[in-house]
């Protein structure tokens, strides 16, 4: 949070909620902070921020913190939040919504690695109407390279990332579980479409 | 009998083995699997995160597919391609506005009238009638398997009901014990492997998946067995690391179920591929003269 103070603008607030609301379809509003999404969230200890804390910030206006927080990068969609709300809230998908309206907003990710993945995964649903492992870990890993070298992580980056990859990529081509074949759809068209329809929608 | 089959992505790519597992062990019930045409990627969970129009349009348009099959069920192996296309179907049948969106784009139209099965759904029905029973040639004794079923088989983001237990399931567990397996009870069966972040935030993962074998050597159980590709191969070929990370000095072989109840019903190693794992799995079940 941004001050130690609890400071509450609610005609700055409404924006933010009413949006996340729509977005998520969520009633953020249910929430009365009864802590049980923070007890069974796997990643809570690490990111600081649980899902009680998430849905307070946005209930405050506070939006820099609420797209800028470990918890919506970190979050594995494990669901387990959901499931246990009383008044089933589902934080996850307050995450997915906020990694979206981060993205529209051009804010830098907290975690780089995690944006491109799904970017990236999407990119060559596009293009092959399926995700074929080796394309897609090939064109993740130029994106992470080109921003480490951008933002100054340098060469040593790379070639650690690199490294574990090729590590992880070796021992699954000697187990044949590495697919080298190009898997895509027929009627791709179809796909192209409900892509352009996603941007539209998107859009509009 | 004949059901439609969606395998995903996975099942044509790193856990191919697991297709040609499911083809085998459900023939060997009495199911020909009838995979639809021209199937696409269902999104994941990268659609969520980044479009809720595609989260929604990707799985619809294998629902339109499977619609025209003619075919009345479908079974999806894959977790997280289950979870996207059930929820999906709910969606679309409750804002029909939207089915309409997508339907305009679509050659195969989705009527929603399909009913899709997770693997386990079926098998436990097949466990419960005793036909599971009648096709065994060898019963797993010995085997003590953590049934792990991760998280996108009993949960969803939004309101799904489903026929298992969510914070308890059994289903893995009643399959197993009809295979003559003697499953562990463990805190962990639901817990979250970290699925793509074992890629994109690795660490987060490996701490993720030390708790899980931490458990279930604690209870003593000699394999996990699960039925999603994407816990399988986290759990199989990070094992590994996690264990050099967090000083964990066993390793347990991950089975997917269709390889117990191959093995079970008297299909080779070979047939089973079961020599496509990262921690062997071989050498357990020779010491327990299963094979």
């Amino acid at each position: 949070m941004s001050s130690s103070v609890l400071q509450f603008e609610p005609e700055l607030s409404q924006p933010l909620i009413q949006e996340v609301m729509s977005r998520s379809g969520q009633n953020l509003l249910a929430c009365y902070q009864c802590r049980r999404c923070a007890a069974g969230c796997p990643v809570g200890d690490e990111t600081g921020v649980t899902p009680d804390r998430l849905i307070r910030m946005i209930i405050l206006g506070e939006r820099e913190e609420a797209l800028n927080n470990l918890l919506v990068w970190k979050c594995v969609a494990c669901y387990t939040c959901g499931t246990r709300c009383p008044n089933n809230i589902q934080t996850a998908r307050i995450n997915e919504t906020l990694k979206q309206i981060s993205k529209e907003a051009h804010i830098e990710p907290l975690l780089p690695k995690v944006s491109a993945f799904h970017d990236v995964f999407l990119r060559l649903t596009s293009h092959f109407g399926r995700v074929n492992e080796l394309v897609f870990i090939g064109l993740y890993e130029m994106r992470n390279a080109k921003r480490e070298l951008k933002h100054g992580g340098g060469w040593k980056a790379v070639a650690d990332e690199m490294k574990n990859h090729a590590k992880l990529g070796i021992s699954m081509m000697k187990k044949k579980r590495m697919h080298f074949q190009l898997n895509r759809v027929k009627r791709l068209s179809e796909i192209k479409r409900l892509f352009k329809k996603a941007k539209d929608e998107a859009g509009g | 009998m004949q059901i439609a089959y969606y395998p995903g992505c996975s099942l044509h790519a790193s856990s191919e083995l697991y297709d040609i597992q499911c083809k085998k062990v459900f023939r060997q019930l009495g199911i020909e699997l009838k995979e639809i045409e021209d199937w696409n990627c269902c999104g994941a969970t990268s659609a969520s995160k980044t479009d809720d129009f595609l989260s929604v349009a990707l799985p619809a348009r294998n629902l339109g597919i499977a619609d025209a099959s003619g075919l009345s069920e479908m079974l999806i192996p894959c977790s997280s391609c289950y979870n996207r296309t059930l929820v999906t179907q709910k969606i679309l049948y409750e804002d029909p506005e939207l089915k309409n969106k997508i339907n305009i784009e679509l050659s195969k139209k989705v009527e929603g009238k399909i009913r899709i099965s997770s693997i386990l759904d079926i098998l436990v029905s097949k466990a419960d009638s005793g036909e599971i029973a009648e096709k065994l040639i060898k019963k797993l004794e010995g085997l003590k398997p953590a049934c792990y079923y991760g998280c996108l088989l009993t949960r969803f983001p939004g309101d799904i009901k489903i026929s298992d237990n969510i914070e308890n399931p059994q289903g893995m567990e009643t399959v197993c014990k009809a295979l003559g397996a003697e499953p562990i009870d463990w805190s962990y069966k639901t817990d979250c492997c970290g699925a793509s972040a074992a890629v994109n935030d690795t660490d987060t993962s490996l701490f993720l998946m030390s708790k899980i074998i931490k458990d279930a050597l604690e209870r003593e159980a000699n394999c996990f067995v699960t039925t999603c590709p994407m816990c399988q191969i986290n759990m199989d070929a990070y094992q590994d690391q996690v264990c050099e990370c967090y000083g964990i000095q066993k390793k347990l072989p991950v089975f997917f179920i269709t390889e117990l109840l191959g093995i079970a019903m008297g299909f080779t190693p070979q047939g089973m591929q079961l020599d496509r794992h990262f921690v062997d799995s071989l050498g357990l079940l020779k010491e327990l003269k299963l094979i």
